[in-house]
């Protein structure tokens, strides 16, 4: 379910699932778009040489997956800050999913802050942050 | 063992890197449709707002991320994590300014030793001065 308003968020609930494509295709895209080709990005086997379980995906696409299923649960909502800790690499190939609650709402000024996480399949955590938006009050 | 404080006084607050950027539309657009990002001012450069994703911004603080006469610690520098702050949009086509410096230097002991962190911090500028946005990336640093 999306929010359009502050008024339409409550505490402690819960955003939809996302899901990222972690695929090596487009972690490499993402990678080859911010500057960070390589082998650690781009292949698995050359990942892997370099000490890697495998291909990496970038850590801040991470944080791009996080901003992207806030922006879906609020299509009018702005993210003015996030923050992000990269606890664990995530590789490509491997499915993640994207969880996040709310931790607090100021209505009067429109902001809600989130609290995220990235999990593998296994509920590993591999990145988890804070992030604040402003919704429109009306 | 190095003395935080020491650390602190003599690097924190000195911008100690600067450099320009002229973001394109066609990389903006494909960090964001990657990322799974839906809103047209992110994935369609003929939108009026269109304009660069929080990550996005976090990918132009990579390069020289400490001062050239800091210390060795001893261990090599992990990625701890990033932060942004958004203050205005960040537009392609126009010429951007990063202004580096250290923010904060802290440590945490663990069992297997000392962990130091430092923030570095990127905000960047246009050319009228406005700052539109601050990017902290923190290294990690396993004490040797």
């Amino acid at each position: 379910m999306s929010v359009n308003t502050i008024h339409d968020v409550e505490f402690g609930a819960e955003l939809p699932v996302f899901e990222p494509d972690t695929r090596i295709e487009n972690t490499m895209a993402f990678a080859k778009s911010v500057g960070w080709g390589g082998p650690r990005f781009e292949d698995h086997e050359g990942a892997r040489k370099e000490g890697f379980p495998g291909a990496l995906v970038p850590g801040i696409m991470g944080m791009g997956f996080l901003t992207s299923a806030i922006h879906s649960w609020a299509p009018n909502g702005n993210v003015e800050h996030i923050d992000t800790v990269f606890r664990a690499p995530m590789l490509a190939d491997t499915p993640a999913i994207i969880s996040a609650v709310v931790t607090d709402i100021d209505e009067e000024e429109g902001l809600v802050e989130l609290d995220m996480t990235v999990k593998n399949t296994k509920d590993e955590t591999r990145v988890f942050g804070t992030a604040m938006v402003r919704l429109p009050l009306e | 063992m190095v003395d935080i404080d020491d650390l602190k006084t003599q690097y924190l607050n000195n911008e100690f890197d600067r450099k320009d950027f002229i973001l394109s539309s066609d990389r903006l657009v494909i960090a964001a449709t990657t990322s799974g990002e839906k809103r047209p001012q992110y994935v369609d450069p003929d939108h009026p707002d269109f304009q660069a994703t929080p990550a996005f911004l976090c990918s132009l603080a990579s390069g020289r991320h400490l001062p050239i006469d800091f210390p060795a610690l001893g261990g090599v520098p992990m990625d701890g994590g990033k932060a942004v702050e958004c203050f205005a949009p960040v537009r392609p086509d126009i010429k951007l300014t990063g202004k580096t410096h250290l923010h904060d230097i802290y440590d945490k002991k663990g069992r297997s030793g000392r962990m130091i962190f430092i923030v570095v911090r990127l905000e960047l500028f246009d050319e009228s001065g406005e700052h539109l946005a601050t990017t902290d990336s923190r290294l990690v640093i396993r004490e040797k």
